[in-house]
């Protein structure tokens, strides 16, 4: 008899025992990839958040009525058991455990393997991918900042790592209990993050930096209306006058060409963050990928009174290159890869043209005013891809005028890439119909998901929207 | 003082001389031999009383003295098959036996059209329930023995072949299934002997809860060479398909549906928008009217040839087969072959040593050209044959008019006439002619051992075993229409070994003291490891159409796929047995087992089972009132223990672990496991009372039990808080469940001439099964069948695997809208696919909104069980002079059966449906089962979630098999210098009396599979078991 076998070591995958996962230096950096791939995964930020909050907004319409592929999203049908309600808060919170392991693991036994140091560095990226993680989290779970300043329910808040069965019943922190945890962490991610991964492009875009953490800060506060802290934080990272970029860290820049964003290697100066797909090795999902949904498969085409159809959206601009006609009907081809090379598009997290969007908005919204310098950063993004309008203070009848000129630009830049439904709800504006779905106003329970039905059931201190 | 007794020993079977006999004075050390002649003579003490004989492959006897001349004749072991029962690790006489073993009998396997044998279990043995699942060739039967008794692990027995755990279930891994235990020839089987209770199956320990079935192979016994020819015939075909709608119902009731969902269109000045169904002409100018079962299924021709040679001398015997069979299922291109062999060879080499092993080999093909459907996971699957064969439209035909398959797309086959809308998934023709998921199987079962009969009542074994599996998967998928069409075709290769040894050292000890006081004690120990290696890969976009295996050229490379695995088990175990006078007995066994699977702190479980027995008959006041004349035998006798269960646990699912990715090309380590380092064996407590009598000398033999199986420490996969976002739902001990039941067993001879006999055999089980609990707060949990429809549910306080279903009223004859019963409210909502303005989907009778429309999650209720209360076989042998008889019937009843199937048969997408939907409302007032039809609803019959309406009792009685055969008299055999022949012919699934309405009753979507337990009795899309006739010679040399 051996008794060595009766105790066999796995040839696959790394034991948890004595902290052996943090063991050597490679296992750590494994674990901090793992992070990213995490926010990675399909059901996540790898393409089903950015896919439902387009979705729930206006630039769509079903061309299927498959309930695997959103559908429900798309009518407001869902219920608390729909499969992207329970899937997309199990991957969501799957990430934030595996940020929170790795926070607590690195204190116990990774910083005596990788030093101080990388330490810092390393949990400040785990940071950020939590902050990330959560804020997406609120964007479909809980009603939006605006609404009584913080004081609805948000999500259960959980800070510390599971790893065994056992009694996880936790009740929701407000929604301003979450976002101040979100920039707890960025805070500490700025601080503690590298200023860049140095000359390799790819890494700059693929993990975060400390302009990473800046840039999603101003996300992040924009969503709460705080735009002065908006400003504060821009301007970390954006120049005062054109052209646009940051004088520090990663140098980032919009591309004078935003075709070149959307194409390989991915890796420009104005992808300050993004998810990478490879084709045959790291394949996006048939039924999650970007690709499949607005142009491969074709099941949701643009709906033409939506933003392709805005007047001012003119017919030479560059972003229309982004649109493709099929069998009559317009289709999204933004992330164009097909199942062959598998939707192997870059997925975009956030890029430098929404910080200067934000930055104006939020100059224009603070100052109430017709602020040259919005309209500058708003001539930046509408310039490059449209070079016969320049708006001027005279294009604006009021401040209001210059705000709704925002939301419209926005929804042109980022067409696709799910910042359309946060951004109506961030201001508690009505979700437009489209097709036969009616519209969603802002008092409507249908305005955010229901709470995941399997997180109801198994959590007792759980509650409902 | 001496005396000297002499006399002759004779075979009972020819009268010949037996050479070699022992003769052996009982508690004496005398013994003598007898000679060639057969003749012995033996000096004993005046005082001797009876003389034992004793030789190889022959029962023991002892026999009374009186006199100087003693003569016997022996009885061949294999006729004293039914004297002896083999309980594992030794071999009781079955007067002895106190424990709950059900034997069958080798003659009672052989020669049936089955790839295995434990096909052919079926109703011969109480207690055992085999369900075969599908009619795909070689998948694994289920085989409940005693009730299900694990919820997340196997229900599976464990399966000892010649003293060696085998390995058991789909070793497969493509669309054809392989059974491990079809290698073993069917002809080869000795007997086989079912353990039930703890007294039986407790030396099995931890892997004894489902029950133990222990297969003894044939060996060889003294004497001239006997060769066994054996050999059939046959043919075998679907059954019970359900009736569809031809070219012309299909295209009428499509447009009707389209007409009443207002979007029937033929005239669109946009042909774009046009939509309608038409039928179309073929080449000759006829109208195309396809019925897929003609190529989907077909008449499968068999054969099957197995020769043996047995024989050997006093002192060494051998066993040698070999067979082949070469077998077509039902559906076109589902093959099976086998070649396989056995040598076994037995020495004895001197008074004390026995030497001996088996070699046993064979090659399997498992064919099938792509999914059936009917494997567990696949009733979902686009391609699934069994499906497609009822989904295709009818007015299509596979083929366009230049002979080229006709395809609209990558994966949908061609529309013909039809405008506007898909009329199929795969081309039918297409993947059953291009496409491959095959497998081949080669299986190595060999032993060696050394026994020492140290004393005549002292022995010592050791045994080596092992067993090994190799099975290469082969599959294509071609590029012009189906599963790979779309990337251009795609080949995939793997490779699988599965190795095993096990080593058992026994020794064993057989006293009697007193005369009366009868030991016996065996100690024991053993060891079993396993390792299993895979690996293969995949390729996709095929460089030339002319090619379509693996090695030729694709442009995208290969993605490989690897798995390894291993577990250790380490053994000591202990069985006592005593009787007093062969009337009072007492049995005890007892196993500790570490086992490389379980957790950390809790590698060790110690499994035991005590059992009484008392043999009433042999009481003297038994005779006194007159009994004895009646009854031959009356033993009641009782049994407790535990056991457990591991099979189906993962070898490391101790561990937490972390397993590797990809990010951007650099590796990732993440979490995947949430391990449980408590974890360990399920326990089953075994209660089992019982009795066996034998009436009129046994020609009645009844056995009777009472059991209860308290299942404890069930592993249970337990639900997680979702934000707690751990990476694996872990699996605890936690959840509980007992079954219960009866059992009675009846044989007879009922008539017994010179030219008639007639022996009947009758068996009934009745089970109830129910959950105690699950994990804290847990009341119940839904199993969903190929991860897309949810049709089980296992409530706390119910049995596992219920049907879960929406309750239904009908249909309103003033519309035709199907009724649902809303569960919170009890009202009736009335549905409509397409409403008009105005009105809704779903609404109450008052025409007023249900707002919540209807849903399984909100308005399913656990409808109706899977499992059947009774079940059991009724068999009759007869003989008429040279003419025989065999009618074997199974049974199970009370129970029901979700027939999914048909909701896709009334499914009012393009799909085909069955003749049923003619019935279909179409006026107002009208009484009819089957609502309005209205194209796109998926819902009204069943096929968006389950409904009532498709719940059918699945009570049957089934004419397994019948054989009738002629055995040519001695005379005309000898003059072929044959020593015996008979011709046979046979025929299974006969006749099947139900009123369940699919193909079979049998039938289950989920098998064997993980999840199976909790929810069998679902048929979605399944291929049915086919009716077999065979004809076969049996001769011997």
């Amino acid at each position: 008899c051996k008794k060595s076998l009766l105790t066999p070591e796995s040839q696959t995958a790394v034991a948890t025992l004595d902290y052996a996962q943090f063991s050597t230096v490679g296992r750590i950096q494994g674990q901090v990839l793992g992070l990213y791939a995490g926010l990675r995964a399909g059901d996540f930020y790898g393409s089903r958040y950015l896919i439902y909050n387009e979705l729930r907004a206006d630039n769509f319409l079903a061309q299927s009525s498959n309930s695997v592929t959103a559908y429900q999203t798309y009518n407001y049908t869902l219920g608390n058991g729909a499969q992207e309600v329970t899937d997309f808060w199990a991957s969501a919170y799957s990430t934030i455990n595996r940020c929170n392991l790795f926070i607590d693991g690195m204190a116990v036994k990774g910083v005596s393997v990788v030093g101080a140091d990388l330490t810092k560095n390393y949990v400040a990226e785990a940071k950020l991918v939590r902050a990330i993680s959560y804020y997406s989290l609120l964007q479909l779970y809980a009603r939006p900042y605006y609404d009584g300043l913080g004081s609805k329910p948000g999500l259960p808040l959980r800070l510390t790592g599971n790893s065994v069965a056992g009694n996880y019943d936790l009740a929701r922190s407000t929604v301003a209990q979450v976002y101040t945890q979100i920039l707890k962490d960025l805070n500490e991610a700025e601080t503690e993050l590298p200023l860049s991964y140095g000359t390799t492009a790819v890494t700059n875009v693929t993990r975060a930096h400390r302009n990473t953490a800046i840039a999603f800060k101003t996300r992040v506060y924009l969503t709460m209306q705080r735009y002065a802290d908006v400003i504060t934080e821009a301007n970390k990272i954006v120049s005062t006058t054109a052209p646009y970029v940051a004088s520090s860290g990663v140098s980032l820049a919009l591309q004078s060409d935003i075709t070149n964003v959307f194409k390989t290697p991915y890796t420009t100066n104005e992808s300050i963050l993004s998810m990478p797909f490879v084709t045959g090795t790291e394949a996006g999902g048939g039924q999650s990928a970007l690709g499949s949904y607005f142009f491969g498969v074709k099941l949701y085409s643009l709906n033409p009174t939506g933003i392709i159809g805005d007047a001012g959206y003119k017919a030479t601009d560059r972003r229309r290159s982004f649109i493709t006609l099929s069998g009559g009907l317009p289709y999204m081809s933004k992330f164009p890869t097909l199942a062959a090379a598998g939707y192997a598009d870059y997925v975009p997290v956030i890029r430098y043209a929404e910080v200067l969007l934000n930055l104006g908005e939020a100059r224009a919204r603070s100052l109430n005013a017709l602020d040259a310098q919005s309209i500058g950063l708003l001539n930046a993004v509408r310039g490059r891809s449209d070079a016969t309008t320049v708006f001027t203070a005279a294009s604006f009848a009021s401040p209001q005028a210059l705000f709704d000129a925002f939301m419209t630009e926005r929804n042109i830049e980022f067409l696709g890439e799910g910042l359309r439904s946060p951004d109506l709800l961030r201001l508690g504006l009505t979700i437009p119909g489209k097709g036969n779905v009616s519209a969603v106003p802002a008092s409507s329970s249908q305005y955010i998901w229901p709470i995941s039905g399997t997180e109801l059931l198994y959590n007792k201190l759980m509650t409902d929207n | 003082q001496q005396k000297t007794i002499t006399g002759k020993v004779t075979a009972e079977k020819d009268g010949l001389p037996i050479p070699g006999v022992s003769v052996t004075v009982p508690g004496v050390r005398i013994a003598a031999q007898t000679g060639a002649d057969g003749v012995y003579s033996i000096s004993v003490p005046s005082n001797t009383t009876s003389l034992t004989f004793r030789f190889i492959g022959y029962a023991g006897k002892t026999l009374p003295l009186k006199g100087a001349t003693l003569n016997a004749q022996l009885e061949e072991e294999s006729n004293s098959l039914t004297d002896v029962v083999v309980t594992g690790y030794t071999t009781l006489r079955k007067a002895d036996n106190i424990g709950s073993i059900s034997t069958i009998t080798g003659k009672q396997l052989e020669n049936k059209p089955v790839q295995s044998f434990d096909q052919a279990l079926g109703g011969k043995a109480a207690g055992v329930q085999i369900t075969i699942p599908n009619g795909v060739l070689n998948n694994p039967p289920v085989i409940r023995i005693r009730g299900t008794n694990s919820i997340s692990l196997s229900s599976y027995p464990l399966i000892i072949v010649d003293g060696v755990a085998t390995y058991t279930g789909d070793v497969s891994g493509t669309s054809a299934p392989g059974n491990a235990l079809s290698s073993i020839n069917p002809n080869d089987i000795e007997r086989l002997e079912v353990l039930k209770d703890a007294a039986a199956s407790a030396i099995y320990g931890s892997r004894g809860a489902n029950g133990v079935i222990v297969i003894t192979t044939k060996k060889g016994k003294p004497g001239k060479a006997v060769v066994s020819y054996d050999s059939w015939v046959g043919s075998t075909k679907a059954r019970g398909l359900p009736e569809l709608l031809d070219a012309y119902q299909y295209t009428d009731l499509k447009n009707e549906g389209l007409r009443n969902a207002g979007t029937f269109d033929n005239t669109n000045a946009n042909p774009a928008n046009r939509r309608y169904f038409a039928l179309s002409n073929d080449a000759a100018g006829n109208v195309i009217n396809t019925n897929w079962y003609d190529y989907i299924y077909r008449t499968g021709y068999s054969h099957n040839n197995s020769v043996s040679i047995s024989g050997g001398t006093e002192s060494t015997n051998y066993y040698m087969s070999g067979s082949y069979t070469k077998q077509q299922g039902i559906v076109v291109n589902n093959d099976y072959t086998r070649k396989a062999g056995l040598f076994k060879v037995d020495h004895r080499e001197g008074k004390i040593f026995t030497i001996g092993g088996k070699i046993s080999y064979s090659n399997e093909e498992n064919l099938s050209a792509t999914s059936t459907g009917s494997l567990a996971g696949e009733a979902f699957g686009t391609g699934g044959l069994g499906r497609l064969a009822i989904v295709t439209a009818p007015n299509v035909s596979p083929y366009n008019n230049d002979g080229s398959y006709s395809v609209f797309n990558a994966t949908t086959i061609g529309r013909g006439a039809n405008v506007g809308s898909d009329v199929g998934f795969y081309n039918p023709a297409a993947v059953l002619n291009l496409d491959r998921s095959n497998n081949e199987i080669n299986h190595i079962q060999s032993n060696i051992y050394l026994q020492a009969n140290i004393t005549p009542w002292l022995n010592a074994k050791s045994v080596y075993g092992i067993d090994y599996i190799f099975s290469d998967n082969d599959s294509f998928a071609n590029p012009i229409n189906g599963g790979s069409a779309a990337s251009g075709g795609s080949a995939a290769e793997s490779l699988n070994k599965n190795k095993r040894w096990v080593l058992t050292n026994t020794i064993q000890a057989d006293k009697t003291f007193g005369e009366k006081h009868n030991f016996s004690l065996l100690l024991g120990n053993e060891q079993q490891r396993s390792t299993s290696l895979g690996f293969g890969a995949s390729r996709t976009t095929l460089s030339d159409p002319a090619f379509n295996v693996f090695a030729a050229g694709y442009a995208t490379p290969a993605v490989n796929v690897a798995n390894m695995g291993e577990n250790y088990l380490v053994s000591f175990f202990s069985g006592l047995t005593y009787n007093y006078d062969k009337k009072y007995y007492v049995n005890a066994n007892v196993r500790q087992d570490e086992y490389s699977a379980f957790g950390a702190d809790n590698k060790k479980g110690v499994f035991y089972g005590v059992a009484l027995g008392w043999e009433i008959a042999r009481e003297k006041f038994w005779s006194k009132i007159g009994l004895d004349k009646t009854f031959t035998s009356f033993k009641i006798r009782g049994s407790y223990g535990t056991v457990g269960n591991t099979s189906g646990l993962g070898n490391l699912a101790s561990y937490s672990f972390y397993s590797t990715g990809l990010y951007n090309g650099a590796s990732t380590l993440v979490p995947n496991q949430t391990g449980n380092d408590q974890i360990g064996w399920e326990e089953s407590k075994k209660l089992d009372l019982g009795f066996n009598f034998g009436i009129l000398n046994d020609r009645i033999t009844v056995e009777a039990a009472y059991y209860k199986n308290t299942l404890d420490g069930l592993i249970y996969n337990v639900p997680q808080v979702p934000s707690a976002g751990l990476p694996s739902t872990p699996q605890l001990n936690i959840a509980s469940m007992y079954n219960k039941g009866l059992e009675l067993a009846i044989n007879a001879d009922a008539v017994r001439t010179e030219s008639f006999s007639w022996s009947p055999s009758f068996n009934i089980s009745y089970n109830k099964n129910e959950i105690l609990s699950l994990s804290e707060g847990l009341t119940q949990f839904i199993q969903a069948t190929s991860s897309l429809e949810s049709a089980s549910i296992s409530k706390v306080g119910g049995p596992l695997g219920m049907i879960y279903a929406v309750q239904t009223a009908g249909v309103d004859p003033a519309t035709g809208r199907r009724i649902f019963i809303e569960k919170s409210t009890g009202r009736k909502v009335l549905y409509q696919q397409v409403a008009p303005a105005g009105q809704f989907r779903y609404s109450y009778e008052d025409g007023t909104e249900a707002r919540n429309g209807i849903s399984l999650n909100n308005d399913g209720i656990p409808y109706k069980n899977t499992q059947p209360k009774f079940s059991g076989g009724f068999n009759n042998t007869f003989r008429y002079k040279q003419f025989d008889l065999d009618l074997t019937f199974t049974y199970q009843l009370g129970f029901y059966i979700y027939y999914g199937t048909n909701s896709g048969l009334r499914d009012q997408r393009f799909w085909n449906n069955s003749t049923d939907m003619l019935n279909r409302w179409t006026t107002p007032g009208q009484e009819t089962d089957i609502p309005k039809i209205v194209n796109g609803d998926n819902v009204s019959n069943g096929s968006s979630f389950p409904i009532d309406i498709n719940v059918f009792k699945g009570d049957f009685l089934k004419l397994r098999s019948a054989t009738f055969g002629y055995t040519i008299p001695k005379s005309a055999v000898a003059k072929l210098k044959l020593a015996s022949a008979r011709l046979y012919v046979s025929g299974s699934n006969l006749l099947i009396l139900t009123k369940y309405p699919g193909s079979d009753p049998e039938v289950s979507s989920n098998g064997n599979s993980v999840g199976g337990n909790a929810s069998p009795g679902v048929e979605r899309n399944s291929v049915g078991n086919g009716r077999a006739f065979t004809a076969g010679l049996s001769v011997k040399f």
